[in-house]
């Protein structure tokens, strides 16, 4: 894959979304998983959430998505309430979730309408697998997969993409791979990120903005100025690693 | 080269030896020719029967007696299935009724059904349709409810619903455990039909096999045996054929 050769933001997105989390309140049943938290992400930021396993991290994402709805508090985008903003948001898991009797190509139309083949081409072509185009998706890698549904979310021309730890089954090289590329597309669409991911140096070095997650809420609220590309030896980067990882070491 | 033939030909040992001692066996009248007719003779019956048309006017209507029950009774069964797969209501208001119904063996209707429809088409074709439904029913109720569901999240997210979440990524979700029932549904279809026939009716293959049997005539009930035979294997060839071509995705078609 391509190194990125953007690596400044270039570009402004007008619909880039701005999110607005206001005392945020989630709980299934008795348990309480949100607690009264508030953040605000401003549009065309990458913002990266870390936290320890069942701090919240998905719930956030999944009430960010409108997959969930908030027990209490109020979430918007651009100043409007979830329901009547038209803002597009795409997600990304850890499984590629492909249909597995769909096309490449044509997992990468899915829910297009319209002469939607030139698109998802050209798209597929920016995470480099036009060539797979028709190819059953269990036939691909996991990397390969994990880029179709990369593609597949930037088909649509998101205002803002959701990503719950979707390197996390990658190996460690086609994972700098990955990374490269998610802040490549970022920096060339400019919709704002949202990132889930356990490994603090994909966050160190993708984020903007580091919100650590305890306890459900956020507990450490890092901004990260850093010029891009960022080399995980930057010394910058591995002081911030290292006292995000101290502050989850001692909770 | 001796290891690319013999194991062709090592399957057809025991059928082809078969008819060979059976022709033996009944040119020397070592068995009565009336309880075991000769292979040769079973040929000539089968050239007659070709011949004077009797044959496809019997199989024509066994055929489609198969045919209409599948259709009316596999339709139903899936209607069902997707109506139960997806709709909670539905469900609950609908699947024990068919649960209880499902452990009446169908065979064991034939005396009511004869009160009910006499022995004309009807009486048949419920029966088949009766015994399609609930394989069919059953495995694509299984086939919806064991979609992942993170699919499904996945395509309402993509702006998939109503007939286009159905269409992408339910009922081909579905679609493996659907043929499964498919194919299960056709064994029972003969079997169905194989009994009713011989039971109740005026025409048909069962028909030939029972008027056979009051006239002796074992050649022609061994004649209709193997085109039971061959309808079920014909049948399931079929809908294997169209297994291929519909999971062509799935793993074990992936060449
Ligand atoms: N639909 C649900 N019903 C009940 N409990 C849920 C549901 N979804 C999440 N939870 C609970 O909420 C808590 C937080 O879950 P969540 O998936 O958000 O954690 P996470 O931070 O993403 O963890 P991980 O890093 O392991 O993915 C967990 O205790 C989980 O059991
Ligand atoms: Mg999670």
């Amino acid at each position: 894959m391509g190194v990125p050769s953007l690596m400044e933001k270039a570009v402004i997105n007008d619909e880039a979304v701005q999110i607005h989390l206001q005392q945020i309140d989630k709980s299934f049943g008795e348990k309480t998983v949100l607690n009264n938290l508030s953040l605000e992400i401003e549009s065309g930021e990458f913002v990266v959430i870390v936290g320890k396993s069942g701090s919240g991290k998905s719930t956030l994402l999944r009430l960010v998505a409108g997959l969930e709805e908030a027990t209490s508090g109020q979430i918007t985008f651009n100043d409007k309430s979830i329901k009547d903003s038209k803002s597009s948001a795409t997600m990304m898991y850890q499984d590629s979730r492909l249909l597995p009797w769909k096309t490449v190509l044509n997992n990468v139309g899915l829910g297009l309408k319209g002469n939607w083949k030139d698109q998802a081409e050209k798209t597929l072509d920016l995470v480099g697998l036009l060539s797979f185009k028709d190819q059953w998706p269990s036939t691909l890698s996991g990397g390969q997969q994990q880029r179709v549904a990369l593609a597949r979310a930037l088909v649509h021309k998101p205002s803002l993409l959701l990503l719950d730890e979707p390197l996390s089954a990658l190996d460690a090289l086609t994972r700098m791979d990955m990374q490269n590329l998610i802040e490549k597309l970022w920096l060339s669409q400019g919709f704002t990120a949202l990132l889930v991911t356990h490994d603090v140096r994909e966050a160190v070095k993708l984020a903007d903005r580091i919100i650590l997650i305890e306890d459900g809420d956020i507990t450490l609220n890092i901004k990260n100025t850093g010029k891009r590309p960022r080399e995980f030896s930057d010394v910058s980067l591995v002081q911030m690693e290292k006292k995000i990882l101290e502050k989850i070491m001692k909770s | 080269m001796n290891n690319k033939i013999i194991p062709k030909i090592i399957p057809w040992i025991i059928p082809i030896g078969t008819v060979i001692v059976w022709q033996i066996v009944s040119a020397n009248e070592w068995v009565s020719t009336r309880l075991v007719p000769a292979p040769f003779t079973v040929l000539t019956s089968f050239y007659h029967l070709v011949m004077s048309g009797e044959l496809f006017y019997h199989m024509e209507i066994s055929l489609a007696r198969a045919l209409i029950g599948l259709l009316i009774g596999g339709g139903i069964g899936f209607i069902l299935g997707i109506a139960n797969g997806l709709s909670k209501f539905s469900y609950l208001f609908t699947d024990t009724s068919l649960q209880m119904v499902r452990n009446i063996p169908n065979l064991a209707l034939i005396p009511l059904v004869i009160i009910w429809f006499g022995i004309d088409e009807g009486a048949k074709v419920f029966l088949v349709a009766i015994g399609v439904m609930f394989p069919i029913y059953i495995n694509t109720l299984h086939g919806i409810k064991n979609i992942d569901a993170g699919f499904i999240e996945m395509g309402k997210m993509y702006g998939l619903k109503g007939w286009a979440l159905f269409k992408e990524i339910l009922l081909p979700g579905a679609l493996p455990s659907i043929f499964v029932g498919l194919r299960y549904a056709l064994g029972i279809m003969w079997i169905t039909l194989i009994v009713a026939e011989t039971i109740a009716t005026s025409r048909g293959v069962g028909y030939l096999a029972m008027t056979a049997q009051q006239f002796m005539q074992s050649d022609i009930i061994l004649i209709t045996i193997i085109l039971y035979a061959l309808f079920g294997k014909v049948a399931d060839l079929i809908a294997q054929w169209g297994e291929r071509k519909a999971l062509r995705w799935h793993k074990s078609y992936i060449k």
